[in-house]
């Protein structure tokens, strides 16, 4: 593209040619004030407010920055009296049209603009008709469901008729571009952002703020884009893409697609994690019946700076809560078949860290129903006793129950076993500390990796006290909550111990197995594949050209488990058949010969 | 083909009542029998709206004003059997009284120069063989057999023609930027979009000479290398669309529009679009947005059409009246036209002339005429017993230029100059008894509702500089605010997006400029000296110089008005709405406007019997008047 230079303000600007005066100016930090104006979408030229003075041939005039483009030898002057003038003017026609909009209130009153100089009509008139919001619709989300309708004083932005539509994607891409916050979303019921605030990310994120490298990721089931061309059945193909403007790196590929990559390692790592349990399970919570109801997982979003409210606690309505109700064990520690009998561990902890957030952002009364405090570990105990001074209430006992009153506020009861009384308290928020459970298909990875599983459905290592991190197949090792539930240290310490165990294998290079393993003599295998399940290694495989069965040396453990099952006593155990058995038997029983002296 | 008749009886125009009339005419022929021999022909409107409808007998060249259905059987047995003139019929001058017979004796027409209204009134649009028969498509073969492309344009850039359309864009340089235009596409449009209230030359020549404007499109055509136009006309305009859609068949079935025009290998053809009645469709860019069928909303014209236009193809837009020019131009030769006219506008301009005017009309002039001779000598000037105030010029766009300044020649430039634009070509001629506030707030009123809303400037200012001035009209605008009028309508012209908003404070900073003492009576004495202003205003009766005549006790619709005959009448301003009927009948003077305020303050402007403790509401008058 052709260098160009134009000067601004008196300095003079290398450019390249084809843009606007107004980007020009953005991408040198001159401020221009716009209210129409929006990177990704077409100049309009609506809102006048970016009126420079521009010389061409000698002959200066106004015009409008956004749509005027940056041609070679420009003068533009972006601040004289006359362009104040006519912005002044401007800003009195829009503060007049829409006076308590916040920042059309600011930007008047930097030309001293600070009441309506006309006739107010409506005071919570908050539209100024700058037509981003039809514009977004309808060139970026290709939705083409706002437009302006009438004309002149009585234009009016709306969808056809001013009636609901179904071609509204709900994408609120309008609410994001308009200026002046004139559009609001209005949730129904059981609509996707009804549970707001805990309302969902935006389409394009990057999963774990602490990833390395941190890079977003696009929600195909929210991204405008992909919606839009799933709804058209491919016809839409080129809806919005803003970020692929708008992204200087150029790194946005709407083509990539999940991949399965298959390779050849040495060792496993399975470090699945844990998922929460549903807390809908257990029905005296009323987990799901009001939105101020939320699991502490639910809390960690919201009190997240990243978060839908920006880090503030915020009941769903918006306001701060003035008493908060945080229940233990949900889930944990309770025989109810719903429910887990094993202590998730983390609860006591976190529980006790949000009691500490919620009184220092909100100062709210704070009750924590808590059967015992599980605080064990380095400074836990005495972070116990600071939040109990920051004025936490303790509640010794189950939280037995959780009522949606009419009034909207929540009601907990519960048993305080200290004072051996029935206790209640009103509240406008309740945390529910719910348990922590093995994935949903731990089973599967189960049987992939030939892995056992204790009881309570974690992964078994190979010995609870020796053998913390492998497990019962060579070359799988666990690593921190996919065992069992853990804490952060506690996981890292896990994992630390599994990586190194995983390096230590490799490093050698080769591994050494024990000689004592199954054989299949195959002359004698029936092909009824008995052993393969019973296998507690997965060893045995089939192959089925040969209509056999065979034992991977390499992860056979000898156990002896197949030969013993075997229907046709096809398997031996090597260095363990029945005549070496037998010959040890005979050898143990044998009367010795007395050599006589 | 058209038969050898005895004698045409053309009808002008087509409103009105002409139908019924033309339905007489030929059914009063055809019972005498006489329908083989005589023809009656229906032209577009022939300009002299006042004694229409009009009809004039050639060969003879009689000339009838104001004939009515019932006048028929009459004029047929005089003047088509008998052979001759019915005098009772005849166009009677309204200074002298004098009967004029003759078409070319009329004064409307005498000082006129018809170019481009040459054939309205004078041939059945609906007739391309008239039109052939005095001279049509004759510019297009000559253009066609032996101009290149670019002889073309030179002549027109030659001629100095320039947009009919209000701003005055030299056709000539339009037609050579879409000519160099990269693009194999190129577009010729007409704008036949006229929305400017009262004026209708776009109208009266789309209905009256369809032709001429085709034929200077396939010109167009030619010069700038395009072989698809697009004529854009209102929907108001039923009779425009229908007469041009039939001139466009009739042009296709002789091989003047289609594939290979008279053989020279050029292809071009028409399509008519017609247009919803937004008054910015007329703005070139909003033209080609509702062109393209999307809402017609100006955007910014940094490149031109003539690069980039309808569909994003260079695009020559011309306005229906400059292309009516183009034939005529090719015919007589540039310097012809060039000889016509100022140093810098050339040719002839329509104009319709309106308001306070005898012979309100579609006239014609050449470009440098001054407005006095116009509204004087073509209008006949005021009414009687009125003073010419100001004309009006441009139409909404335009501004208003006082009586002091009636002398000023009728060019782009002149009228520029004094705060006014050419426009369309409307011209409304105003007299004392119009108050030059209200026309401003009429005007806005107007734009107010024709403003398509886009920019903030537009949409805002209007409606801000309305709510100042119709402040000033009902008397509740406060100091300053003619001030804010101002600042106001100085960022309207400046910031805003299209010539609309643009030209929107015209009226207003015209108005201000040469009536800045009207605005500062309505203001600071509330009061509106031409009584326009009803809520202003009130009459009162001057007893000195009432003589107590009765005629305003007839004219008052409200019964309003009392006394004895030969003494002082009475207005009684309880009743009174200000309708201004008996200021205007009263013969001596003795009827005065004051400021409504000074009349309920008891104040001074009248004899006392305005004032409300005098005026037993619904009493009897008499009695009102001896307390008194």
């Amino acid at each position: 593209m052709a260098k160009i230079t134009i000067t601004i303000d008196g300095k003079p600007i290398q450019t390249e040619e084809g843009q606007t005066i107004l980007e020009v100016c953005r991408k040198n930090n001159i401020y221009i004030p716009t209210l129409c104006y929006h990177p990704v979408l077409e100049p309009y030229g609506a809102c006048r407010l970016c009126t420079v003075e521009v010389t061409r041939h000698g002959w200066p005039s106004l015009h409008t920055a956004c749509t005027h483009p940056a041609w070679d030898g420009l003068v533009v002057r972006t601040n004289t009296a006359e362009v104040r003038a006519v912005r002044k003017t401007l800003m009195e026609l829009f503060l007049s049209r829409t006076p308590n909009v916040p920042l059309i209130q600011e930007m008047a009153a930097e030309y001293g603009v600070t009441e309506p100089s006309y006739p107010v009509e409506d005071p919570n008139e908050k539209c100024i008709l700058c037509g981003l919001c039809v514009r977004v619709c309808n060139d970026m989300v290709k939705a083409h469901v706002l437009n302006f309708s009438s004309r002149g004083v009585d234009r009016k932005v709306g969808p056809p008729f001013m009636e609901k539509t179904r071609e509204c994607i709900g994408c609120g891409a309008c609410t994001i571009v308009c200026p002046t916050g004139a559009i609001e979303i209005v949730l129904q019921k059981n609509a996707i952002y009804a549970a707001k605030p805990l309302g969902p990310t935006a389409a394009i994120y990057v999963p774990s703020l602490q990833a390395v490298p941190r890079v977003p990721v696009i929600d195909t089931d929210s991204c405008i884009r992909f919606r839009q061309r799933d709804r058209s059945n491919g016809e839409i193909e080129d809806a919005c893409g803003a970020c692929q403007m708008l992204c200087e790196a150029n790194a946005i590929d709407f083509t990539q697609q999940d991949e399965i990559l298959e390779l050849n390692v040495g060792a496993i790592v399975v470090a699945t994690g844990f998922q929460m349990w549903d807390s809908t399970k257990l029905s005296q919570y009323s987990y799901g019946k009001s939105p101020n109801i939320i699991t502490a997982l639910e809390f960690e979003r919201l009190s997240n700076a990243a978060g839908p409210t920006g880090g503030q606690i915020l009941t769903a309505d918006g306001v701060k809560p003035e008493r908060v109700a945080i229940i233990h064990c949900v889930g944990s520690r309770d025989k109810n078949p719903n429910a887990h009998e094993y202590c998730s561990r983390i609860c006591c902890m976190y529980s006790l860290k949000q009691a500490h957030l919620v009184r220092d952002k909100t100062h709210a009364e704070v009750y924590e129903f808590y059967m015992d405090m599980r605080a064990f570990g380095k400074g836990y105990e005495e972070f116990y006793e600071r939040v109990q001074e920051e004025g936490v209430v303790m509640v010794r006992g189950r939280g037995a129950e959780v009522q949606v009153l009419p009034s909207g506020k929540l009601r907990v009861t519960g048993e305080d076993a200290n004072l051996g009384k029935l206790v209640a308290v009103d509240v406008d928020m309740v945390v529910l500390s719910s348990a922590i459970e093995p994935p949903a298909d731990a089973q599967k990875i189960a049987q992939l990796f030939g892995l056992s599983r204790t009881p309570d459905g974690w992964f078994a290592e190979a010995h609870p006290k020796l053998k913390p991190v492998e497990t019962n197949t060579d070359g799988v090792f666990l690593a921190g909550a996919a065992q069992g539930p853990k804490d952060v240290p506690d996981t890292v310490a896990h994992a630390g111990a599994a990586a190194s165990m995983a390096v230590a294998l490799l490093n050698r290079g080769e591994v050494t197995i024990s000689p004592q393993v199954a054989v299949v003599d195959e002359k004698f295998c029936s092909a009824c594949k008995t052993c393969l399940n019973i296998c507690p290694y997965a060893a045995i495989s089939f192959i089925v050209e040969d209509n056999v069965a065979r034992v991977n040396e390499a992860l056979c453990k000898g156990c002896g488990t197949c030969v013993a099952t075997c229907p046709a006593g096809a398997i031996t155990g090597k260095h363990f058949t029945d005549d070496q058995i037998m010959a040890q038997i005979e050898g143990l029983f044998r009367v010795p010969e007395l050599v006589e002296a | 083909m058209a038969d050898l008749h005895r004698a045409d009886v053309l009808v002008s125009c087509r409103h009105g009542r002409t139908p019924e009339l033309v339905t007489a005419l030929r059914d009063e022929i055809e019972r005498r029998g006489l329908a083989e021999e005589i023809r009656v022909v229906e032209t577009g409107c022939s300009g002299f709206c006042s004694v229409g409808p009009v009809i004039t007998v050639r060969p003879e060249g009689h000339f009838y004003a104001s004939v009515q259905p019932a006048d028929v059987p009459e004029l047929v047995e005089e003047t088509l059997v008998k052979g001759r003139f019915v005098q009772r019929l005849a166009y009677k001058e309204a200074a002298g009284r004098k009967a004029i017979t003759r078409y070319e004796d009329l004064p409307f027409y005498a000082k006129q120069m018809r170019i481009v209204l040459r054939n309205c009134g004078m041939i059945d649009p609906r007739s391309i063989d008239e039109y052939i028969a005095v001279g049509g498509y004759e510019a297009l073969g000559k253009v066609l057999t032996s101009m290149t492309p670019d002889e073309v344009i030179a002549e027109i850039k030659k001629s100095g023609l320039r947009g009919r359309g209000g701003a005055g864009f030299h056709a000539g340089r339009k037609w050579e930027a879409t000519r160099r235009a990269k693009g194999d596409i190129k577009y010729v449009i007409a704008n036949g979009d006229e929305g400017d209230p009262g004026a209708f030359m776009d109208r009266a020549l789309m209905e009256g000479d369809p032709h001429a404007i085709i034929e200077g499109m396939i010109i167009a055509s030619y010069a700038v290398g395009s072989h698809q136009g697009y004529i854009y006309v209102r929907d108001e305009y039923p009779l425009a669309v229908e007469n041009l859609t039939l001139a466009i068949q009739a042009a296709r079935e002789y091989g003047l529009l289609g594939e290979d025009i008279l053989g020279s290998g050029h292809s071009f053809d028409i399509r008519i679009v017609r247009g919803a009645g937004a008054f910015v469709c007329g703005e070139s860019s909003a033209l080609m947005q509702s062109l393209e069928g999307k809402v017609g909303e100006p955007r910014a014209k940094h490149v031109h059409a003539t690069d980039r236009g309808l569909f994003d193809r260079p695009s020559c837009l011309n306005n229906v009246e400059t292309l009516a020019n183009v034939p005529q131009i090719i015919l007589n030769g540039a310097d012809w036209f060039a000889s016509i006219g100022t140093e810098r506008s050339k040719g002839t301009k329509a104009f319709c002339l309106v308001g306070k005017v005898r012979n309100p009309g579609l006239i014609e002039v050449p470009m440098g005429m001054t407005l006095k001779q116009i509204v004087n000598d073509i209008g006949g000037g005021p009414p009687k017993f009125r003073k010419v105030k100001a004309v009006q010029t441009g139409g909404p766009s335009g501004g208003c230029i006082p009586a002091s300044m009636l002398d000023i020649p009728v060019d782009y430039e002149s009228l520029t100059e004094a705060g006014s634009m050419m426009g369309s070509g409307g011209m409304i001629v105003l007299d004392d008894r119009t108050c030059m506030v209200d026309i401003s707030r009429y005007f806005l009123e107007f734009l107010k509702e024709e403003s398509c809303g886009k920019c903030a400037p537009c949409r805002e200012g209007i409606k801000r500089m309305l709510e100042i001035l119709v402040a000033m009209t009902n008397g509740t605008a406060k100091a300053g605010d003619l001030e804010r009028l101002e600042t106001l309508a100085k960022t309207v012209q400046t910031a805003s997006l299209c010539g609309l908003g643009k030209s929107a404070p015209n009226p207003v900073l015209s108005t201000i400029r040469y009536f800045r003492e009207e605005y500062e009576q309505h203001i600071k004495d509330g009061y509106c000296a031409s009584g326009a202003c009803r809520e202003l205003t009130a009459y009162v009766i001057v007893d000195e110089k009432c003589k107590g005549c009765g005629l305003c006790i007839k004219v008052c619709p409200q019964e309003g008005i009392s006394g004895e005959q030969k003494q002082p009448h009475y207005i009684d301003q309880a009743v009174c709405i200000k309708c201004g009927a008996c200021y205007d009948v009263c013969r001596l003077d003795a009827i005065k406007i004051v400021p409504k305020a000074a009349v309920s303050l008891g104040g001074n402007g009248g004899n006392g019997h305005g004032t409300p403790a005098a005026t037993p509401a619904k009493d009897k008058p008499g009695a009102a008047k001896g307390k008194a």
